[in-house]
């Protein structure tokens, strides 16, 4: 059934399609209405979950962790300073190997008091063991969280799936909301192989000594690395099934090009025409855009840019001292590699700023016109 | 001892830190030294229901929509809701703990609620399978006696009820009006008491036609005649033409008879009797004044009833007393009265009147109605030396009364167990305890009817509780502990407003004697039900098992319940001792105050 829905209510419809059993919440612009319909879902009796309202976002992951820890499917939403304030929670439900699925609305830090998209708050999660995705549409928000959740319960561990405010949480799009019986036989219940049980217990999130801790930290990142195939392959099921499917990265019009436009969320789309047009008038030009944050899909990045002299990424985040995120990442990926173009990292757009075709177009005209980078951060449109 | 389970490398491992063998050999138990224990308390309802009435547990019932068995629970206890319901002045309501989050609850309400339903359903009680020879005679068919004959006759006495008037039901048929108490609900309530076996034989009054000697083949008498004579004015012009007492003016208008009452009456006095006499000349056409001797605060007479009379246009003048009844020609004209001042609280806590000097005034009247007091009877006693005896030839060597039934303070003395001084004698009602309402008199008769199925049985008359505490015909745990409302957890309880019942138009009403109150649906009485704390009663909500953080705690009861939600009294759970680490978070968390804590001292010797 196809339906003109925000971006907040693709994450709802993705929740419920996927029978989240668990899901506790806090509200906070510009995540709330994630929350509220699916509220309404919990008490109009469409979706079978405990809902649980919490006095804060700490209490909110807590809530998902004890959901999760008895075998429930947990879901949650929040953004910016409510992902931070889960900040401790998120190491717990890594460390104790918990497939809570979270969507995170994009939101810049304060102060400056802000309620628009900035990427700082999910990637400052960065180490915290969640896998992150960032989607471009409300149909990838939707398919995105039913997918997470295959991914997490595979790999057990936690999936964070991220949306730009208001260019996706707000905006109304054609969504295709698949057929529940679809989505049943492509996610089946969750069956917890370790979980608390009375007729079976056992003793959880004890102190573990050096003897062992670091063996629980090997096998997380394990899990991370066997995570890059579980995604992929789920994306491919979930092409099978429903005729859509992203990737990790996804190249557009990569075919000859010299110069490589990176980019996540939003941006990506406004880049796609900014590309086109650039290709019209000739220049040999191409876009990947990166799906999946964590694990970082280094052997994709690599393989996508095997054949571009020089690279441009597109970071609306900043890692204050070194620069914008995804432009770090991937110089750190291609350091190994046999292939090392000049990577160019822009930072635009912070705090919610409009990110127009013109502004990638400057972005990609100053890549073609420098051999190297002038700084290790371009800045762009900054009112000097 | 389980083994010790070594991981040599990484893949031997559990992915996250989980114990691999099982917790159940860790038991926390040993770490206790206090412990929870389910025990229901006595909710403030209960303790104050002067007929003994479980009401924590009928309204439970209500709320899972068990009419009947709610209607049968308050039977067992009390052979008239349908009356209580309407004219109990309902102390349970007084104590109740909902009073802080919107007010107490209608009981009362709820009472006759089930009384009409159960009459709209034709519900009877049944009677006993067990017959006694021994046979119980009552003397006087008011709530005292009735409720005496029924409690004994399900127990399998035979039992005869002697009245004086033409009709049974005693002050319930010839105090309270119409409009309090429609007679319908009277006569079904005491037809369910005849069902049961009770044999009631109007026209019978004792000392004229019925003489104590006719009792010859009763083991045992109950006395229940009420207080049937008016206290006296005692001021001058008491003798004319137009004075009329307030129980002797109701019973005339209650047994159908043409009473003329003058345009201006005055009534005398500050209880039941006087309000209703003023409401029930209202009606008749006259205007109605109360004169009372004190304030507002100190009259006796239900708080609702006076509202109601005051909202009909009955006008009261507190703090004034009649001093003399001005007549012409042997007709009442006129009240002088005094002014009062209240001086320090008297023996019954109250403000004692002082008349203030030169404050007299007169009040025009036609018809005086003195409803001051109601006193013991002299007719069929004979006062010798202090004490009051039957009269002579009434003894019988079976009742032993030569010793005499002694009086004190216009009530016949009794002890705990309602026994008179007289062996196989007992009494009750208001000719022998202090508190004068219906509820009263109904707990007083059970009480004694408990005492006399003992007497009759050969068992002692001891361990009955004080005469103000109320008895139980069906025996329950009732703990001593009454919860107040800082006891219960009031996270689970929101502010709710009381539910009033609807009352007919007060221009309706004046013009007749239909019934004021209207009563609730069945929607008002679940949902005022639904408000119900059930004070110190577990109700099986399971907040318990949920939030013990040792899963040490199990339900041992799935729908359906063998008995009422809130008679489980602790049998609904099972503490598992061997892992209750005694964190109190059980106790602390119950909504009710269900669960208490006890000290375990192993340490010591």
């Amino acid at each position: 059934m196809e339906k003109v829905i925000m971006g907040n209510h693709a994450v709802s419809y993705g929740a419920k399609l996927a029978r989240a059993q668990v899901i506790a919440a806090y509200p906070i612009t510009p995540q709330t209405q994630i929350v509220e319909i699916l509220s309404e879902f919990c008490a109009d009796g469409l979706l079978d979950a405990k809902f649980i309202k919490v006095e804060s976002e700490h209490s909110a992951m807590a809530a998902c962790i004890g959901a999760s820890s008895a075998g429930a499917r947990a879901f949650t939403a929040t953004s910016g300073h409510g992902l931070a304030l889960m900040h401790e929670m998120l190491h717990w439900a890594t460390g104790a190997r918990l497939p809570i699925v979270m969507a995170n609305v994009n939101r810049a830090m304060g102060p400056g008091w802000s309620i628009w998209t900035e990427q700082t708050d999910s990637l400052s999660q960065r180490d915290t063991g969640w896998l992150q995705f960032y989607c471009e549409s409300n149909q990838e928000v939707l398919d995105t969280v039913i997918q997470a959740f295959k991914i997490a319960e595979r790999v057990l561990l936690p999936v964070m799936l991220v949306l730009d405010a208001f260019f996706l949480s707000h905006t109304e799009e054609p969504v295709d909301i698949p057929d529940q019986e679809l989505v049943d036989s492509y996610l089946p219940p969750y069956d917890a192989r370790y979980k608390l049980d009375t007729s079976d217990p056992h003793a959880f999130g004890a102190l573990v000594t050096p003897d062992h801790y670091m063996e629980l930290r090997y096998k997380i990142q394990q899990a991370m690395e066997e995570a890059i195939e579980v995604v992929r392959q789920a994306d491919r099921e979930f092409g099978g099934d429903f005729g859509r499917s992203y990737g990790l990265v996804e190249g557009y019009r990569l075919e000859d090009a010299e110069v490589v436009l990176v980019t996540s969320a939003t941006i990506t789309s406004t880049a796609r025409v900014v590309v086109d047009e650039l290709r019209e008038e000739g220049h040999k030009i191409g876009l990947l855009k990166v799906r999946m944050f964590r694990p970082f899909p280094v052997e994709d990045i690599r393989e996508a840019l095997a054949g571009a002299s020089k690279v441009a990424v597109i970071d609306r985040n900043i890692s204050f001292g070194h620069g914008g995120i995804f432009a770090e990442e991937t110089k750190a990926a291609l350091y190994n590699g046999a292939h090392r173009p000049p990577i160019f990292g822009f930072v635009i757009g912070l705090g919610g700023r409009d990110v127009t075709p013109a502004s990638i177009r400057g972005i990609a005209e100053y890549t073609l016109e420098h051999d190297v980078p002038e700084t290790e951060i371009i800045w762009r449109e900054v009112k000097k | 001892m389980p083994e010790e389970i070594v991981f040599k490398t990484e893949a031997d491992m559990p992915p996250l830190p989980m114990s691999l063998g099982t917790t159940l050999v860790n038991k926390t138990g040993s770490w206790r030294y206090i412990r929870p224990l389910y025990m229901d308390k006595t909710p403030p309802c209960n303790n104050k229901c002067p007929a003994g009435e479980d009401i924590v547990g009928y309204l439970a019932l209500v709320k899972e929509g068990k009419y009947k068995q709610a209607w049968e629970l308050i039977k067992q206890e009390n052979p008239f809701p349908g009356v209580c319901g309407r004219v109990c002045p309902h102390p349970c309501e007084s104590k109740c703990n909902r009073e802080e989050l919107g007010g107490a609850i209608a009981i009362h309400t709820i009472e006759r609620f089930l009384a009409d339903w159960a009459a709209s359903q034709h519900l009877g009680v049944s009677a006993s399978k067990q017959r006694y020879d021994a046979k119980v005679a009552v003397i006087g068919s008011g709530p005292a006696g009735l409720s005496c004959a029924y409690h004994l006759a399900r127990r399998g006495y035979p039992v005869t009820v002697f009245e004086a008037l033409p009709l049974a039901g005693g002050m319930m048929r010839v105090g309270i009006p119409e409009y309090r108490l429609p007679r319908q609900v009277l006569d079904r309530e005491i037809a369910d008491i005849e069902a049961v076996g009770v044999e009631i034989r109007n026209g019978m009054r004792l000392g004229a036609n019925l003489r104590m000697s006719d009792l010859d083949d009763y083991d045992a008498v109950f006395i229940a005649v009420g207080l049937q004579q008016s206290r006296k004015l005692s001021i001058p012009g008491e003798e004319a033409e137009g004075i009329v007492h307030g129980l002797e003016f109701l019973n005339r208008v209650h047994r159908g008879e043409e009473v003329q009452v003058a345009p201006r009456v005055m009534v005398i006095g500050g209880g039941n009797t006087a309000v209703d006499a003023a409401r029930t000349a209202l009606r008749l056409g006259s205007k109605a004044t109360i004169l009372y001797r004190r304030s507002r605060a100190e009259m006796p007479a239900i708080t609702e009833e006076i509202e109601e009379a005051l909202a009909e246009g009955v006008e009261i003048r507190y703090l004034t007393t009649p001093i003399e009844v001005l007549t012409e020609s042997g007709r009442v004209t006129g009240l002088k009265c005094v002014k009062m001042g209240l001086g320090a609280p008297d023996e019954s806590g109250r403000r004692r009147p002082i008349p203030i000097e030169g404050s007299e005034y007169t009040l025009e009247a036609n018809t005086i109605i003195p409803a001051i007091a109601q006193e013991l009877e002299d007719g069929s006693w004979k006062l010798e030396d202090g004490s009051w005896k039957l009269e002579a030839g009434d003894r019988r060597p079976a009742l032993s009364l030569a010793a005499g039934l002694e009086v004190e303070g216009g009530r016949i003395v009794i002890n705990e167990a309602g026994a008179t001084t007289a062996p196989a004698i007992f009494a009750g009602g208001d000719a022998a305890t202090p508190f004068g309402t219906v509820a009263h008199a109904i707990g007083s008769g059970k009480r004694a009817a408990l005492a006399i199925d003992r007497y009759l049985r050969g068992e002692e008359l001891s361990g009955f509780p004080p005469i103000e505490e109320a008895v139980h015909a069906f025996p329950r745990d009732t703990s001593p502990i009454i919860v107040r409302f800082e006891d219960l957890n009031l996270a689970y309880f929101e502010e709710l407003e009381r539910m009033a019942q609807p009352q007919m138009p007060v221009e309706k009403r004046v013009r007749g004697f239909q019934e004021v109150n209207l009563g609730f649906s069945e929607k008002d009485a679940q949902a005022e039900a639904e408000r119900c704390f059930s004070c110190g009663t577990c109700n099986l909500c399971d907040t318990c098992l949920i939030f013990c953080p040792d899963v040490a705690i199990a339900r041992l009861m799935a729908p359906p319940y063998p008995v009422p939600l809130a008679c489980l009294n602790g049998a609904g759970y099972k503490v598992n001792y061997d892992y209750c680490k005694g964190c109190g978070v059980c106790a602390e968390e119950c909504p009710r105050y269900a669960i208490s804590i006890e000290e375990e001292l192993k340490w010591k010797k």
